[in-house]
């Protein structure tokens, strides 16, 4: 029993050593894994919608529906004219095959797809990560929200070969959550001088 | 859908839509490596299966109610696998003392099961997110462990027993052992690919 | 044996994925092009260099009763430690290297390595032997890939090589295609080994 006691307490050092390890490397490099990440979202923002400037619209989502109670959208306007709307930036994220797909979407004030761009990932090297691809970006462009469906159902989404389910959740997270801020778009559509002003 | 109707749907996904082996590449050393005996092979699933079905119930718990809950989520990784050895080590032991011509046949893939990609994976996906957002709980988990586990399992015991019965077969010396197993596994995962149109 | 011995012979005659015969998971599932070959090579390699000294350096204050967690938990730290480290100070590394990091924490031929050699033999042997490994297990990583996006896409490294018109053999890419490239890469591996 004593020798079991103190093999316990050989492993629990370990533990404890390598835990203080970890907690240390967290706490100096997460502030700065978070910065890298702002920078690279705004980046994505700017190669999405080329001068502009954006800010920020929070909704809050009816409690219950989801289980974020708020979402952010972008509104984008040309850097020349800031009464003129360029389009809507909108992040979207849903699981795709082996992790959590997030994908930043520009809409015009159509709602028609500008352009996309998959921001984070970790699908299957070779099938589904090569959803970060500007020519996966391709298939998206110039699409209505009505048709954001991958074409196995019913929709205009060519799915990549291998990686439907990958497709299958860049395609309807961007669709659902189009169809949350169009609501919020179209209410405030008489409004909008006074919201950028 | 009832519990069982869920069950049902739980059980075909995880033992031929999305086997661990053959669709996700998870665990293929004790795949390839113990496939040789239909004995050994059983010994092996049920190993897997028990050491599976543990190690999601008890990373679940881990996850929820130590690390989720005080924002601990990068010791993940380290947890779950602490788990999982501390987990293997004790099948060992008691293998070792109950059955010592298993633990024998068993040989270094034993320990691997820690290293099992597929234990590690199954604990993972336990707490990541589903599809449509929501995640599993308690029993969920621990049966989604044990369905996984028997997933395994059944393309273990197909391997083992086709590999038996080409021990006896007239093959050039080049393609016996690995080649020949990774090739039948090329056959079986082009086979388990008809299952995925499957709509549930 | 020198240091030089323990370096080389990873490479061939110990080779880890066609030989010893672990680490089969990564081999299979990163293959498909040989950028992510190459990445995924880079990646284990780092790790096992360092995984093998540190597992040395402790070898001798862990029980033997217990090596295996306590393997296990230096492995899966430094893994974390090197994945933290890399997104915050190297980012564009981090970018194309990142999503291997956490599949090697379960690369059996990390613990392998420990397991088989670290713990019998010297740091500077240990880190030879780590080197040699890590080499072997990238080249046959490449040779793999090769394969596999030559016949799948018509490419390597994604420069074209193929003519347009050729129709890219998808299965190559696809999860069966990666069992039977290996497969028959071994037999022609056994194959030469006979003819010597």
């Amino acid at each position: 029993m004593k020798f079991y006691l103190k093999l316990g307490f050989i492993l629990l050092a370990f533990c404890v050593v390598a835990t203080a390890i970890l907690a240390y490397v967290n706490s100096v490099t997460k502030p700065r894994i978070d910065e890298l990440k702002r920078v690279a979202a705004q980046e994505a923002m700017a190669k999405l919608i080329p001068n502009a400037e954006f800010s920020d619209v929070v909704i809050h989502l009816p409690e219950g529906a989801s289980t974020p109670d708020s979402l952010v959208y972008y509104i984008a306007t040309a850097k020349a004219d800031s009464t003129k709307i360029l389009g809507y930036i909108l992040s979207a994220e849903k699981h795709g095959y082996s992790s959590n797909v997030k994908t930043m979407a520009a809409i015009d004030t159509e709602f028609k797809l500008i352009n996309i761009k998959v921001i984070e990932q970790a699908e299957t090297p070779g099938l589904g990560a090569n959803c970060s691809s500007d020519s996966f970006a391709e298939r998206f462009k110039g699409l209505l929200p009505e048709k954001l469906l991958v074409d196995k159902d019913g929709g205009e989404v060519k799915a990549m070969t291998g990686a439907t389910i990958t497709t299958r959740a860049v395609t309807n997270s961007i669709r659902e959550t189009i169809a949350i801020i169009r609501k919020d778009i179209e209410s405030r559509a008489n409004t909008l001088p006074e919201v950028e002003a | 859908m009832g519990f069982f109707g869920q069950l049902f749907v739980m059980a075909v996904s995880a033992i031929f839509i999305q086997n661990f082996v053959l669709a996700k590449f998870l665990g293929l050393c004790p795949y390839l490596g113990v496939s040789k005996k239909l004995d050994s092979a059983f010994g092996m699933g049920m190993a897997v299966i028990f050491v599976m079905t543990v190690a999601s119930a008890f990373t679940f718990l881990i996850d929820k109610y130590l690390l989720v809950a005080n924002g601990l989520e990068y010791l993940r990784t380290l947890a779950f696998i602490l788990t999982i050895a501390a987990l293997v080590q004790f099948v060992e032991m008691v293998i070792q003392k109950n059955a010592p011509a298993l633990y024998k046949s068993l040989g270094v893939y034993l320990p691997l099961i820690t290293t099992n990609c597929a234990v590690l994976g199954v604990a993972i996906l336990n707490v990541t997110p589903l599809p449509d957002g929501s995640t599993y709980n308690f029993l969920w988990a621990t049966l989604n462990g044990f369905l996984s586990g028997v997933g395994f399992t059944f393309v273990l015991l197909a391997m083992a027993g086709i590999r038996e019965r080409l021990e006896l077969v007239d093959m050039p010396k080049s393609m016996r052992g690995f080649a020949s197993g990774l090739i039948l596994a090329g056959t079986m995962a082009l086979a388990f690919y008809g299952f995925m149109g499957l709509k549930i | 044996m020198s240091f030089f011995k323990e370096l080389t012979k990873g490479i061939i005659k110990e080779n880890p994925t066609f030989v010893i015969v672990l680490g089969m998971c990564p081999t299979l599932a990163t293959t498909t092009s040989v950028k992510n070959a190459i990445g995924m090579g880079i990646a284990a390699t780092f790790v096992l260099i360092c995984s093998n000294i540190m597992i040395s350096l402790i070898k001798n204050i862990t029980p033997d009763k217990i090596r295996i967690p306590v393997y296990v938990v230096v492995i899966a730290a430094f893994v974390s430690v090197v994945d933290m480290a890399m997104a915050a100070y190297l980012p564009d590394l981090h970018k194309s290297l990142g999503l291997f990091i956490p599949l090697i924490v379960v690369n059996c031929i990390i613990l392998g390595r420990a397991e088989a050699f670290a713990n019998k033999n010297n740091v500077l042997n240990s880190m030879a032997d780590g080197i040699g490994m890590g080499l072997g297990f990238t080249l046959s990583l490449s040779v793999v890939a090769t394969i596999r996006e030559l016949l799948g896409n018509g490419t390597w490294l994604d420069m074209r090589i193929l003519p347009q018109s050729y129709n890219p053999m998808l299965i190559a890419i696809l999860a069966p295609g990666a069992f039977f490239t290996l497969g028959f890469l071994m037999a022609a591996i056994n194959m030469l080994k006979e003819k010597r």
